[in-house]
């Protein structure tokens, strides 16, 4: 096939268009999993029985099965659980694009919140003394003193998972979605030049992973300030 | 001159109103008896220094105080507020004390300056202005004025509890609880953290310590505290206890201590 074709131009819009829709769903997936995951963290933290038993039930199932399962359950089942939920009477159209959504925002919240409690373990208990020590409340505390030292520990994980969530949403092209990389499987199948249309799609996650990384370097200098200078 | 500011400080110690009033104290962890019966009466003005081996329980009396540990038994009562566990009690004596801690516990993302004006802006609802000029007041106080904008990082051990003292201060609090403030300090560093405690004590700061410099015992405390296994074994002016201690218990300690 010559390179830069009409039809090879085609396919590569077509991709374009599937990059587009890979992005929208990590940048949906991975913010709500992030607000998600860290109210909860934050909450699962509580010492109470109930709400510690209910979070290891929860959180070994989630972090237990394959993404790959979940999508398909919200995908084929989300409709009837809707339904099931909000009653019968109104039908519920569960789109590809939602449900991958909905379960990248399930799976990674849970990882978020583990996440959240490996670096409140890692804050010395001394930073909350302080906050009691000196009148300040809880939430005044949390925003103030210990969410900005949270967010400096649980920073390279964050940046882990990020990577994962982005690798892992060509899963739901499996449900049906136009992504980038099923987009990419139609035109090497069309064109049989699966070389060319899946190096394409390569390069793009690792474009978008070098971006990363380079977030994550910015990310790291402001979040030490203050700790970069602890002599050793 | 010694007689009459002994007696001096008699006549005006016994009217002087209660700061913190501790009644038959009891506090366990898990079935380990932490505190048992503590009986302490600090009055307004007062320096306390509380001296015990490691594990007696007098960092667990001092954190009793502001709540950081809830007590199980007895009743503690801090410039007229009872601690009965309520978040408004607990949120009122806490406004009424001053802590320090042997690990300084600054803020370590935030500057000097930012650490202190936190507490006064939240808890306060100073404006950013006054919490400063709060701030630079007290760092001045403790000397470490010009180290304003460095992060606690940068400063030496002895410079951060300075400035922890001075956060703590920034809440203008009556009363201040030291938990061994020096013991996490290299030698030379004590004692430009003693003096700061010193200068705080001349100026009439209400002041219980948890501390094993019996040399700042000497010069600054009107009353010793002895604690061994959870109990005040002995309680004495800091003359009674240095030159006439009675218990055998305290008589062992201060020899291991005083050499």
């Amino acid at each position: 096939m010559e390179l830069f074709s009409d039809q090879f131009n085609g396919y590569l819009w077509q991709m374009a268009q599937g990059a587009y829709v890979t992005l929208q769903l990590f940048a949906a997936g991975f913010s709500l999993a992030l607000v998600i995951g860290v109210l909860v963290g934050i909450i699962t933290l509580s010492k109470n029985i109930v709400i510690q038993a209910f979070w290891k039930v929860y959180s070994s199932i989630i972090m237990g099965v394959p993404s790959l399962l979940i999508i398909f359950l919200l995908y084929y089942g989300g409709s009837a659980m809707l339904s099931g939920i909000f009653g019968t009477d109104r039908s519920f159209d569960v789109t590809p694009f939602g449900a991958g959504v909905a379960a990248l925002t399930i799976v990674y919240a849970c990882y978020i919140a583990e996440l959240v409690h490996g670096a409140v373990m890692n804050l010395p208990k001394g930073q909350f003394e302080a906050c009691s020590a000196l009148a300040i409340r809880p939430i005044a505390a949390w925003r103030h003193v210990i969410l900005p030292q949270l967010t400096r520990l649980a920073l390279p994980g964050l940046i882990n998972i990020w990577m994962i969530v982005l690798k892992d949403t060509p899963l739901v092209s499996l449900a049906g979605l136009n992504d980038l990389v099923a987009n990419a499987k139609i035109a090497a199948g069309a064109t049989k030049e699966p070389f060319i249309f899946f190096i394409a799609a390569s390069l793009f996650f690792i474009a978008f992973s070098a971006l990363t990384l380079r977030l994550s370097a910015r990310l790291e200098t402001r979040f030490n300030r203050g700790i970069a200078e602890v002599k050793a | 001159m010694s007689a009459l500011q002994t007696s001096d400080l008699t006549a005006v110690a016994a009217p002087r109103p209660v700061a913190v009033q501790m009644t038959k104290v009891d506090k366990y962890y898990g079935k380990f008896k932490a505190l048992s019966g503590i009986d302490l009466t600090v009055r307004k003005g007062e320096k306390i220094v509380i001296c015990g081996p490691s594990g007696s329980g007098k960092s667990t009396l001092i954190r009793t105080i502001n709540r950081l540990e809830p007590h199980d038994g007895g009743t503690i009562v801090v410039n007229g507020i009872t601690l009965d566990g309520s978040p408004t009690s607990v949120q009122d004596v806490r406004l009424e004390c001053g802590m320090v801690f042997q690990q300084f516990n600054l803020f370590p993302h935030l500057t000097i300056l930012e650490n202190c004006m936190l507490a006064p802006r939240l808890t306060r609802k100073l404006s950013k202005e006054q919490a400063e000029a709060v701030a630079t007041k007290y760092l001045e106080r403790v000397h470490i004025g010009a180290q304003a904008h460095k992060f606690p990082s940068q400063l030496s051990g002895g410079q951060q509890q300075r400035v922890a003292i001075a956060r703590a201060l920034c809440m203008e609090p009556p009363i201040m609880l030291f938990d061994e403030p020096t013991s996490a300090l290299d030698p030379e560093m004590i004692k430009e953290v003693l003096q700061v405690m010193e200068d705080l004590a001349e100026d009439g700061m209400t002041m219980i310590c948890v501390t094993h410099e019996m040399g700042f015992a000497r010069r600054v405390a009107n009353r010793v505290v002895f604690m061994d296994q959870g109990e005040i074994v002995e309680e004495a002016g800091t003359d009674a206890f240095f030159e006439t201690p009675k218990s055998d218990r305290l008589k062992n300690f201060l020899a291991q201590i005083l050499h």
